[in-house]
């Protein structure tokens, strides 16, 4: 709602049944989480959403890392499996074998 | 954890992952360039892949399946540099798609394990600034709504039990 415009108290009130000092008490709430800012403008005060403070988690660049991480995590498992079937096949032979360099 | 092993961070407009893998360098190249290999771990977890064609060769392609979401997308990667078994280079994209990048992956050999170094080059750095800018607005606007709705119904919840008491 916020991220669209800034609204007064009453409009952001209006939106939710809730009371007016209940949205005045979350309002300030997030204020001192720093995700909102009141500016006053004549005898109106209006709210605006602070969107960078949740940018840290939500960046393209943040997503980029945690994909080809969890990529690297899986072509890691998938090498060690691979690694483990090639010496179970290598017992395997040296069995038949007897013998195995 | 080694930070020089297992790294990530960004360097203007290149995006840098590296990471120790405990596996000969041959194998891990064959687990790059070998569509048996390559389908039991690229792309988003919980995706499947059929593969189509693979061609690894300066100027040719992979071309593959991703099905996921109840979708079927369609995906190419052009090799643009293949130097067995130490680097491999490719195009992300469209030529002229303004996202459109190049990744240059290298293997190094360090005692029988291998470095892997991802280095996914970007246009610009001004062209991640607005895929970071465009994410945010997107799920900044979404995170925002959702937690002061999700904020207000538990408040409301509390203040409904209040006056029960």
């Amino acid at each position: 709602m916020l991220a669209h415009k800034s609204l007064n108290l009453n409009a952001v009130a209006e939106n939710f049944d809730v009371s007016r000092p209940a949205i005045s008490k979350h309002i300030k709430i997030l204020t001192e989480c720093g995700l909102i800012v009141i500016q006053q403008q004549g005898r109106e005060r209006y709210c605006q959403a602070q969107l960078q403070k949740l940018g840290a988690v939500s960046d393209w660049v943040e997503k980029y890392r945690q994909f080809w991480n969890s990529k690297l995590d899986a072509l890691e498992v998938y090498l060690n499996q691979l690694q483990s079937k090639e010496k179970k096949s290598l017992k395997g032979k040296v069995k038949k074998n007897g013998r195995k360099k | 954890m080694d930070e020089r092993n297992n790294s990530f961070r960004q360097d203007g407009n290149q995006l840098i992952h590296t990471r120790m893998l405990n596996a000969p360098r041959e194998l891990v190249w064959d687990v790059w360039t070998k569509p048996e290999h390559i389908k039991e771990w690229w792309g988003p977890n919980g995706f499947t892949l059929t593969h189509k064609s693979m061609h690894v060769k300066k100027g040719s392609e992979w071309k593959f399946t991703m099905h996921g979401f109840g979708k079927d997308f369609e995906n190419k990667i052009e090799y643009l540099e293949v130097v067995k078994p130490s680097l491999l280079s490719y195009r992300h994209g469209d030529k002229n798609d303004t996202i459109s990048f190049t990744v240059y992956v290298s293997f190094e050999e360090v005692e029988n394990k291998t470095r892997l170094t991802m280095r996914s080059v970007f246009k610009s750095e001004e062209v991640l600034d607005e895929l970071n800018r465009q994410v945010r607005a997107i799920e900044g606007g979404k995170q925002t709504l959702d937690k002061l709705e999700h904020y207000l119904k538990t408040q409301l919840q509390l203040q409904n039990l209040d006056n029960n008491d």
